[in-house]
């Protein structure tokens, strides 16, 4: 098998042509059809929700790719790390508790979430993400992996004990965050300043990244801060997939299969990688979300549904068709 | 590809224990050695013994339990790992590719990493022209998870000649190598320790290709003991016997050696 990635030029200019595609088919569909909307409703619904979601499911892909090169694991995604779980528990915890009608409860409740267990996952494996210099062929950080799955599943123990305690109003909201929804995603501006960041701080010096991704003790061997680049490159994903949580819910397989889907049109290295695995997921997700609200109309179902439903398929082909 | 400096490296008193650990197994212990530019050395001793945690200790990857490794004028420790990557390369013994990468690129990255000035064109020739030396010019653009065990090695150690620095520390460069590129191996090392006046160190179990290939020898009997020196001096048949445990007959035919090893004899008690 020969691998010869395409020209970085053409590569661009077809990330420039489907941005502004998928922006324009996220603004022209409604749950009443097709077509310009009144200028509220386009300034005040679906401006933002586009918004929104370009830049959760940048965010998304963004942590999915951070997360993949710097386990050493194809199969690694942002859920992973515990972040996705926590926000989790901390958005229902903020629907169960605080009073309804608060602005911005759930969201806050989400970022206190992302953040808490961002911490725990990180004072339980700082350790080892600095020190562990795997010294064998195995893929590293499996350290920040267990306690990252460990974290997700007290969380997600949590969320189970809040379900079945809460009555059906709301159980209704509930199910909607748990699924993934962009619906109530009216701020759209954070998740896009914590892309930013994420994005700043890993791309810097992203050709480690990839020498990272051959062995950590070979990687030392050639002058790269194996500890330093590591736990940069986990915050960086940590803070990625907080703010998207926190916006739009748990979105599964964008962060999982966004990188892949860079990587089968040959855009391999780190430095291309970044960049446009998150393009893709932005607009993956503003497609998605275009889907989700029109198919059923005037039902607007989750968009974790669409993408999950897209997602499974399209990486279970990818899995199935790898040589072993 | 001429090293301005050479580098001289000095083992003094060091003790090794398994995995670098303060608990693990002692597997040498007062290990003086001196291996100038230009010499060839191998290591030598049964599996276990310690030739994979030495070449790690040697690329600072691993700090010895007791004593110090001197590479140049500076103590490993005070190196910084920019610079010791300039000076030092290290080729292991397993590879993980967990993405699809071309077999060029890896081995570009061991010069982009040393040489982050380089123009990319000028990066890729040298990739290229060292996946050639070592006969793996026509799987430069194939995906490095594709190939066979002796190719995926033949790129390792294009990868590590290509960082170009005067210390080749190699774990096993020969265990998925056919015989024709044992000896191009062979060839390509001597050429570039001559010309270049680089120091190798490299880990063995063919004992014929090891007295062929070596100017100095590393012998590690597994049970903490260790002698180096010239390569006549240690390949001998009673060394030899006495580390692996099995009988060693050597035939000398001028400056020849021929190793025989006796593999159906039941094990030495020693």
């Amino acid at each position: 098998m020969r691998l010869k990635p395409p020209p970085l030029a053409l590569a661009i200019w077809v990330a420039a042509c489907c941005v502004p595609l998928a922006f324009a088919l996220g603004l022209l569909s409604g749950s009443s059809g097709w077509g310009w909307p009144d200028r509220d409703i386009l300034w005040l619904i679906r401006v933002p929700r586009v918004l929104a979601a370009f830049g959760t499911g940048a965010a998304l892909a963004l942590a999915g790719a951070l997360i993949q090169l710097v386990t050493r694991n194809p199969l690694s995604d942002p859920q992973v790390l515990g972040v996705t779980s926590g926000a989790s528990v901390g958005a229902l915890l903020a629907l169960m508790l605080l009073p309804a009608g608060l602005h911005f409860g759930v969201e806050l409740g989400a970022t206190v979430g992302a953040l808490l267990s961002m911490t725990l996952v990180f004072s339980l494996a700082w350790r080892s993400m600095g020190r562990g210099l795997a010294l064998s062929a195995q893929p590293g950080t499996v350290v920040v992996l267990l306690v990252g799955m460990m974290v997700s599943a007290a969380c997600l123990s949590v969320v189970d004990f809040i379900v079945t305690v809460a009555n059906d109003v709301q159980l209704r909201s509930i199910v909607f965050w748990m699924l993934g929804d962009l619906n109530g995603a009216t701020l759209w501006w954070p998740v896009w300043v914590a892309t930013g960041l994420a994005f700043v701080l890993a791309w810097s010096r992203a050709r480690e990244l990839d020498w990272l991704a051959r062995g950590d003790a070979w990687a030392w061997t050639i002058g790269v801060s194996v500890a330093h680049r590591r736990r940069i490159a986990i915050l960086a994903a940590c803070v990625a997939t907080g703010a998207a949580v926190a916006t739009a819910g748990s979105i599964g397989f964008v962060g999982l299969v966004a990188p892949h889907m860079v990587r089968l049109t040959g855009l391999r290295s780190a430095r291309h990688l970044l960049p446009f695995s998150a393009v893709f997921g932005g607009v993956f997700l503003v497609l998605a979300d275009t889907v989700a609200r029109t198919v059923v109309a005037p039902t607007q179902l989750p968009v974790g549904v669409i993408s999950a439903a897209v997602g499974v398929p399209l990486f279970l082909t990818m899995l199935l068709r790898r040589r072993a | 590809m001429s090293h301005n400096e050479s580098l001289p490296l000095h083992l003094e008193g060091v003790a090794l224990r398994a995995g670098g650990s303060p608990h693990g197994r002692l597997l040498c212990s007062g290990l003086d050695l001196q291996a100038m530019p230009g010499q060839r050395w191998v290591l030598l001793g049964p599996n276990g013994a310690g030739k994979s945690t030495l070449l790690m200790a040697i690329a600072g990857l691993v700090a010895p339990d007791h004593g110090r490794i001197v590479l140049g004028d500076r103590a490993l420790p005070d190196w910084r790992s920019e610079d010791l990557a300039k000076c030092r390369a290290w080729c292991p013994q397993f590879w993980l590719d967990p993405f699809p990468v071309s077999a060029w690129e890896t081995v570009a990255c061991a010069v982009l990493a040393t040489r982050p000035d380089r123009k990319a064109a000028a990066v890729e020739e040298v990739a290229r022209r060292w996946l050639h030396v070592l006969d793996a010019a026509a799987i430069a653009d194939k995906d490095v998870r594709t190939l066979s065990g002796g190719e995926r090695q033949r790129v390792a150690l294009a990868t590590a000649f290509a960082q170009a620095t005067p210390l080749l520390l190699l774990d096993e460069p020969t265990s998925h190598l056919d015989w024709g590129h044992q000896g191009l191996l062979q060839r390509v090392l001597k050429r570039w320790s001559k010309d270049d006046g680089g120091t190798a160190m490299v880990a063995v179990h063919d004992l014929n290709l090891a007295w062929t290939l070596a100017t100095h020898a590393l012998l590690l009997d597994g049970k903490g003991g260790a002698i180096c020196g010239p390569r006549d001096k240690i390949l001998t048949a009673e060394a030899l016997a006495l580390a692996y445990g099995v009988p060693v007959t050597i035939l000398e035919d001028g400056e020849a050696r021929w190793f025989r090893v006796n593999l159906e004899h039941p094990p030495c008690s020693s």
